[in-house]
């Protein structure tokens, strides 16, 4: 194995709130690919984000290529070869993939810029990495698999001497992911040292060669990958941490009654005639890849994006299903159904006003004194809800920014419970969210199954799906591909329905 | 200073706005000292900065409500002025009654703020751009209205309407302010304890959140600029009782003085944080220097660069302070 490149030690760095990484240390090899594991929330991102610039650590070193550094932005990283490749794809859809890939540096040609040289580079990347991409194409024409590979011809393009995949394999087919290694193998033998960061058991095994595993912000150890089992790493991983018993049946009765039926949904291209029906106590797992239109789905039932097609009913007083009208969230909110965002931050909570004010806002008509907001009122309720949540806060007070990850989605969720929907649609329920907390969403949304309230929950970690779903719906490029009890479902069954579509 | 901050009283006011009480008493002291005669006519002094104090406290209150939405409005002068011209014009050329001049007044500021606040809200135009071109409109319309002609609301001698300017100073008491006051004890109910203020300060913190929460935060959106609109139209009101006469083109430089008045006292630019007392002592600072920089014989160019000095101060301190706490 060659000679050390990068080493980052005692790394160490707080958010308000979040002890994000506690004396870190992380070392990479020329020529060897190292994985970076850890649950949602154990800081692996962030501590790559330290490394390339995004954030500042608060203390510790890193040594690259013998010297101490500290890159003060992405670029400086790049010109320096360290090179992220984001799970998220920074690319301009309506720019050609060669201009995406020289985008900020192109080549010069008197005033103007030299198209017919970046084309000729571009294209003599990818001959290097033997993928067959057309550079004079617009980026968005291009399957997320082959942008994935322009990120990384554009990573090579920086000279790049450590390259970092940020959970590339999420958005891609079984197909792409094998071509993506094919890439990786040969960028290794060509002695670059790679950070390959993912939580897919199955793809470490295969293409790392030393695993280091981080759990709630600190370093836990590292293993040569070969000489361990998948045991070893998960109980690293795990640690103290016990999760709810993985669902191996549904306890919801067969005859439960349907709560809210979905027939024939439209909403633009990523969703196309969804239906499906949720019944009262049970938790209706949502699977795909990235961007298989499962938040669209969720967005359009909500009235949160136009539909252009479809019928939704829901369960009235009368225990009947009715048609309802849904064309703002306004609409949906007053059928009873809450929705959970993905991004928090973005659509979920107000940061910068307190959970007392966060928990009342789907619902403050209730707490009301004639014209006057009954503060009082509306203080205990969310006292209520912090309690019976174990929101860890000071008091209801408390400014929603300071609050951490997990506690932050338990105002969401207290919100929702506040209005008292029957329906609610957990988006990604765990990202982003610390390992100890996670398990406590687990239980609260069993909890909330158990005591009638009926789930969706989109999410695409394979493990959290068949832990929590009692049936799973699974969808593909906007369609939904097919439907299995919690009995029959195996991650082979999702993932073969999760890339039907996709050749 | 850490300890400060903590003490419940301080706590409630909040520490800036108790510095800015200091920097206006500071400011007087100065003006006393610095300008001859200042303290002498002392009362004067204050009875104009007062006068300035009603008018621009208006706008201020008013633009408050847009900026906690997260929007902005650059026509509240020139609309003041619209006001006061075309009611003024009703009030000499067509020689209504006064109390219909000034509820006609009012009702064309709330025009504008409807109009503002529909496009803004409703049709998503970007509330600089709407707010630019109706303050053109503004001053066309005023200009067309009046066919370019100065107008004057009545003096204090004016037998049947002189009560008028009674609502600036009755018999040398200062009701405008009491009447300032009692405006501003209003808002601050409206903004921090019913539900449309309660939906406009988040709304201003995160409009997608709110919206995804079930309210219809377009209509609350509009709802700022209509207040904002209501209280420009009683701004006019008071600008013409203080000062009596009204030029048409003119209004642009109470934007920038009452913009200026509202984020000094803490109301963030970028939303979601508004402060009604803030508002109200910033606007007093304002008007305050206005009056030393006339005091010290500097002319109204001064006012406008040390305002636009301000405006871009306040505002960096602003974002400068968001920065630090992230």
């Amino acid at each position: 194995m060659g000679e050390v490149i990068l080493t980052m030690k005692g790394i160490d760095k707080s958010f308000p709130g979040v002890h994000a990484l506690d004396h870190v240390d992380l070392e990479v090899r020329k020529g060897e690919v190292l994985a970076l594991m850890g649950e949602n929330g154990a800081g692996k991102s962030t501590l790559m984000k330290v490394l390339t610039g995004i954030y500042k650590k608060d203390s510790g070193t890193i040594t690259y290529e013998g010297k101490e550094v500290e890159f003060k932005n992405t670029r400086e990283a790049q010109e320096n070869g360290v090179v992220i490749v984001h799970q998220e794809l920074n690319m301009v859809g309506d720019l050609t993939v060669a201009q995406n890939i020289f985008i900020g540096r192109e080549p010069k040609k008197g005033l103007g810029i030299d198209d017919r040289k970046m084309i000729k580079d571009s294209q003599a990347l990818f001959d290097q990495l033997h993928i067959d991409i057309d550079p004079k194409q617009k980026m968005k024409e291009l399957t997320v698999g082959k942008q994935q590979m322009c990120e990384i011809a554009k990573a090579i393009s920086h000279k790049a001497k450590v390259i970092i995949f940020d959970e590339p394999s999420a958005a891609l087919t079984e197909k792409e992911i094998e071509d993506l290694f094919v890439i990786i193998r040969d960028l290794r033998d060509k002695q670059l040292g790679i950070v390959y960061i993912s939580h897919r058991m199955d793809e470490i095994k295969v293409i790392t060669d030393r695993v280091t595993v981080m759990r709630d912000g600190t370093y836990v150890g590292t293993l040569i990958t070969k000489d361990s089992t998948k045991e070893d790493i998960i109980n690293m991983m795990v640690g103290r941490v016990i999760y709810e018993d993985p669902k191996t049946h549904s306890m919801v009765p067969k005859d439960a009654p349907v709560v809210l039926k979905v027939e024939n949904l439209n909403a633009g291209r990523m969703v196309q005639n969804v239906s499906f029906e949720l019944r009262k106590g049970e938790i209706l797992g949502f699977s795909g890849l990235m961007g298989a239109g499962r938040t669209e789905t969720a967005r359009a039932i909500f009235g949160a994006d136009p539909k252009t097609g479809g019928r939704i009913s829901i369960m009235g007083k009368d225990g009947q299903l009715h048609e309802v009208q849904i064309r703002t969230p306004q609409d949906a909110v007053k059928a009873g159904i809450g929705y959970l965002s993905e991004d928090r931050k973005r659509y979920g909570i107000i940061v910068e006003k307190t959970i007392t004010e966060n928990s009342t806002l789907a619902c403050l008509e209730n707490y009301m004194n004639g014209p006057f907001i009954n503060k009082a009122a509306e203080k205990k309720i969310a006292e209520k809800y912090v309690k019976e949540l174990a929101t860890k806060t000071p008091s209801a007070d408390e400014m929603v920014v300071n609050l951490s990850g997990g506690n932050q989605q338990k105002v969401v969720i207290a919100k929702w419970l506040v209005k008292d929907c029957d329906i609610l649609i957990f988006d990604e329920p765990t990202r982003g969210i610390d390992v100890g907390a996670k398990n406590e969403i687990y239980k609260l949304m069993n909890r909330l199954a158990s005591e009638g309230k009926s789930i969706i929950m989109i999410s695409s970690e394979m493990t959290e799906i068949l832990r929590m779903s009692d049936r799973i719906v699974v969808m593909c490029e906007g369609q939904k591909t097919g439907e299995i009890g919690i009995e029959e479902a195996t991650q082979e069954a999702i993932m073969n329905l999760a890339t039907r579509n996709i050749d | 200073m850490e300890k400060l901050k903590q003490n419940p009283i301080v706590k409630k006011i909040g520490l800036n706005r108790i510095i800015l009480v200091g920097v206006l008493i500071l400011m007087y002291i100065v003006f006393c000292i610095g300008i001859k005669g200042f303290a002498a006519t002392g009362l004067d002094h204050i009875r104009n900065t007062l006068n300035y104090v009603y008018f621009l406290g208006f706008l201020s209150l008013g633009v408050t409500f847009v900026i906690a939405t997260g929007g902005i409005d650059f026509s509240i002068g020139p609309v003041m002025f619209c006001c006061a011209l075309m009611a003024g014009y009703c009030l000499n050329s067509y020689k209504w009654p006064l109390i219909p001049c000034m509820i006609f007044a009012v009702v064309i500021g709330t025009l504008f703020g409807i109009f503002n606040g529909w496009l803004v809200a409703y049709m998503s135009v970007p509330p600089f751009i709407v707010s630019m071109a109706s303050m053109n409109i503004a001053k066309g319309i005023a200009a067309v209205f009046t066919k370019v002609q100065s107008q004057s609301w009545p003096q204090s001698k004016d037998p049947v309407n002189g009560w008028f300017r009674n609502i600036v100073s009755y018999k040398g008491f200062p009701t405008g302010l009491v009447v300032f006051l009692i405006a501003a004890v209003l808002c601050g109910i409206l903004l921090y304890n019913t539900r449309p203020g309660r939906y406009i300060l988040c709304l201003g913190s995160n409009r997608e959140a709110v919206r995804l929460s079930g309210v219809n935060t377009k209509k609350y959106e509009m709802l700022a600029y209509v207040m904002c609109g209501l209280l420009t139209g009683i701004a006019a009101l008071f600008f013409v009782a203080a000062y009596t006469t009204v030029q048409p083109g003119y209004g642009d430089q109470y934007n920038n003085e009452a913009i200026a008045g509202c984020v000094m006292g803490g109301t963030s630019m970028v939303g979601g944080l508004a402060s009604i007392l803030g508002t109200v002592i910033g606007v007093t600072i304002i008007s305050l220097l206005q009056e030393g920089i006339l005091a010290f014989g500097l002319g109204k160019d001064f006012q406008l660069i040390v305002t636009g000095i301000i405006v871009i101060v306040a505002v960096y301190a602003d974002v400068s302070a968001r920065r630090r706490k992230n």
